[in-house]
């Protein structure tokens, strides 16, 4: 029975997967691509697995579907960069079961480090791209992504960006059905295929050429995916993606091509519409991606003159661009006098570190100590801001411990004494910390590595990984030993090292930074989203406070500055008692515990 | 602002098919829990519907910010600035931080709670005193209500967003109410169904008296 349900674009690809017949899919938390196996792993009828990181997803998805499976694997747009060794070879080495990669592309940065153009890789990696611009789509385009890896024995890139997986709307699903595993040819040894030596390689090479002029007589054939919606013929608009609903905002009677397959560009659609309009538009978001092919076409058209490079797309930007084009037949919606009333010296709300969080009092510390911090991608990234500001850099997943080894080995060529420590969550460490750890090991490295192991992929909404030994599903698997697994690769100094206690973890860093060989302290503090009993009593305020203002270097969420004056937020505390270690009067105190005061 | 129908009214004058509105809030305020509601009402209630929100880091006590749009068919599911047709917040300073999203005779309703920022640059931050006048100034007509209050009384502060749902329910007929109470019986754990819907009640009753 079919109904109409709200989904998210990250849940409607879950349920176009389950409607495929797919019967694998990997991936490691990201937003905003986290929520599609986060379904998957709720729905069931498929196995659905967390993967340390991007690259072993990619690849546990590429065995399955030479197993005879189809496969999804989903992931955020940087990480495909992760994936892209064995992405690249398996565009050569081709499919068994049809194989679709979700790349959630992130424009405007909302909680990503760069808004690369996924486009691209695809376009590099000879593979092609499906791209949805609404739920419905979403699930619908899944669905002959998977038909189109099988037919032209290509792993096809899904590409989504954050208003597409975040925004809801109606989708039409069958409930209460199981639907059939799709059937895949069994598995058969074909040498020349899937061992990509270099003999067998270079007429891969060949195939992949003559498979991508295949896709483009395909992209342009296929109406599901790629149609003309002719309309006024003043103005032709090539669009696909969220950017289409927001052409749709503005131009409503446009002649529109509407791109549900971007790549490889169906040429022979653009020239069509070229042909039949006065002026041709390509509206996309990021790159010129679109564009450039219409232009290497002879195809005289406006895209990035007067649409932005950056940023993300709305109906704002869009008509915007057409004014600016001289077409006055844009409409902007919206009230004008509103639209330039932006608000003025309005105080910004930046999420911080929550009250009682293990993170805190790491980064109190680091920035007391004046070390040189390379950190790394997490909900510890908060340390880098106000007022805790103890993080020199923060590049990518798992760098930290890669960059420490740099920093400390230039620095001391120079003559530079400064102490440099690498930050790391648990699940970073486990996603590409390990590798860097082997490398400082190997290359008599002496930095001291810091994990902050808070047991959970909290940044994304609390995802297990090997640390935590529960899997995806939920089942309790083996778990990793982030103890056992520095030690196994060489790194005799490894100590627990309690991330609440500042003196200790002075005394510890000192210790181990003065110590000329590799060593990892380990800060375990359950993240307080997840276990959210409290640590102690709430913080009292024993003695009027006379507003030294050293508790608010904590930046504690609980600690309110009012006029210069702190007041503790009993509800919001979870007595960690951090303020209590820091407060120079000994005015803060947690019921049966001694202050420290730190002089 | 008077009585109940001033959405539909603003509604016919402009000749617009779809509702905009924007949902504004601070992380632990439930303003996804909040659009969610209302997009599954309106979708109940036949219309087209779109949601859209960011929420990367919304349990760490950020802005958080949800947009709702429905009618007989509805392309982008971003709002353009100045084209809401209401704003709801269950903060004053995150209602300023949104005004401009909202047409000159937008419907604004506003939770009458102060929570001030983490600072994010050199020194305390300071709470605009004057954020009310910031409000009412461009919006005298603008409802402040103290939908904290109400559902602390209740005995659940997290139910502010369903007594601001009742306050919008009083302000459109698009929506049945027992549509939005069927919906609030889906959208929560069993447990907590009871005191949202005499959140959601709370906020329909003091609002249908405007």
């Amino acid at each position: 029975m079919a109904n109409r349900i709200l989904l998210s674009g990250n849940e409607a690809i879950a349920e176009g997967a389950l409607e495929a017949g797919a019967h694998f899919a990997a991936a490691y938390p990201g937003t905003p691509s986290t929520e599609i196996l986060e379904t998957l792993s709720r729905r069931g009828g498929i196995r659905a697995e967390w993967a340390p990181n991007e690259k072993v997803a990619y690849e546990t998805a590429y065995g399955a579907s030479l197993g005879g499976a189809r496969a999804l694997v989903a992931m955020k747009h940087v990480v495909v960069n992760v994936a892209a060794d064995p992405l690249f070879s398996s565009s050569y080495a081709g499919v068994n079961g049809g194989l679709v990669l979700v790349s959630a592309d992130d424009p405007a940065m909302h909680s990503s480090q760069n808004e690369q153009d996924n486009r691209q890789l695809a376009r590099a990696a000879k593979i092609p791209v499906i791209e949805p611009s609404d739920s419905q789509e979403a699930k619908d385009f899944t669905r002959i992504a998977f038909e189109i890896s099988e037919r032209f024995d290509t792993p096809v890139m899904l590409r989504v960006t954050t208003r597409i997986c975040h925004s809801m709307s109606p989708v039409a699903v069958t409930r209460g059905t199981t639907w059939p595993m799709a059937r895949i040819p069994d598995y058969s040894r074909n040498f020349h295929k899937h061992v990509l030596l270099p003999a067998n390689a270079r007429p891969r090479h060949d195939f992949v050429e003559s498979r991508m002029v295949e896709l483009e007589e395909y992209a342009a054939s296929n109406r599901d995916l790629n149609r003309i919606e002719w309309g006024d013929r003043t103005v032709g608009v090539v669009t696909g993606g969220v950017a289409y609903q927001y052409l749709r905002e503005v131009l409503p009677g446009a002649s529109v091509l509407k791109l549900g397959m971007p790549w490889p560009l169906p040429r022979a659609l653009v020239r069509e519409l070229a042909a039949g309009v006065d002026e041709l538009y390509v509206v996309e978001e990021l790159d010129p991606f679109i564009e450039t092919e219409v232009r290497a076409l002879g195809v005289q058209v406006l895209g990035k003159e007067i649409f932005p490079l950056t940023g993300e797309l709305n109906p704002d930007v869009v008509a915007r661009g057409f004014e600016l084009s001289g077409n006055g037949t844009a409409t902007e919606p919206g009230d004008v006098r509103q639209k330039n009333a932006a608000p003025a010296a309005i105080p910004p709300r930046p999420p911080v570190l929550c009250a009682g969080c293990g993170h805190r009092g790491v980064f109190f510390t680091l920035s007391k100590m004046g070390l040189i911090v390379t950190g790394d991608i997490g909900c510890y990234t908060l340390g880098a801001l106000h007022p805790l500001e103890s993080m020199d850099a923060c590049l990518c997943m798992g760098a930290s411990i890669g960059m420490a080894h740099g920093m400390e080995a230039a620095l001391r060529a120079a003559g530079d004494e400064r102490r440099v420590v690498g930050v790391i969550g648990d699940s970073t460490f486990m996603h590409s910390g390990i590798t860097g750890l082997i490398n400082t090991v190997y290359n008599g490295g002496s930095s001291t590595v810091l994990v902050l192991d808070n047991g959970t992929t909290a940044m994304t909404g609390h995802q297990d990984h090997p640390g935590t030994g529960v899997t995806a599903t939920g089942e309790r698997g083996q778990q990793v030993d982030i103890e056992a697994v520095c030690r196994a690769v060489g790194v005799r100094r490894v100590r627990d090292v309690d991330p609440y206690d500042i003196a200790a973890l002075e005394a510890a860093l000192n210790e181990e930074l003065d110590t000329p060989e590799p060593s990892v302290i380990i800060c375990r503090a359950a993240c307080r989203l997840v276990d959210r009993t409290p640590i102690a009593p709430s913080v009292r305020l024993e003695i009027e406070c006379p507003g030294c203002g050293t508790c608010f270097e904590l930046g504690c969420p609980a600690i309110d500055d009012r006029d210069g004056v702190a007041v503790i937020d009993a509800a919001a505390c979870c007595g960690c008692g951090l303020c209590v270690q820091v407060c120079p009067f000994c005015g803060l105190r947690i019921e049966g515990h001694e202050p420290a005061g730190v002089p | 602002m008077s009585g109940t129908r001033d959405l539909n009214r603003g509604l016919e004058r402009d000749g617009a098919r779809v509702r905009n509105l924007v949902l504004a809030g601070v992380g632990g305020h439930g303003v996804l829990a909040l659009s969610r509601v209302i997009a599954e009402g309106a979708l109940a209630a036949g219309f087209d519907v779109r949601k859209s929100e960011i929420h990367g880091m919304s349990q760490r006590g950020g802005s958080v910010l949800s947009e709702v749009r429905y009618g007989s068919s509805v392309n982008s599911p971003l709002i353009p600035d100045g084209a809401a047709d209401l704003l709801i917040s269950l903060e004053l300073l995150e209602a300023l931080r949104h005004l401009h999203r909202l047409k000159t005779d937008g419907i604004l309703l506003v939770n009458e709670q102060r929570i001030t920022p983490a600072p994010a640059g050199s020194g305390p931050v300071l709470y605009p005193e004057d954020v009310l006048d910031r409000i009412l100034d461009p919006f005298p007509e603008a409802r402040i209500l103290p939908a904290h209050d109400m559902a602390t009384e209740l005995g659940e502060s997290r139910a502010a967003n369903m007594v601001m749902l009742g306050a919008f329910a009083a302000c459109t007929e698009d929506i049945p109410i027992h549509g939005w109470e069927e919906v609030i019986e889906s959208a929560f754990r069993s447990d907590l169904v009871p005191v949202n819907l005499a959140a959601f009640r709370a906020g329909l009753s003091l609002a249908s008296a405007w």
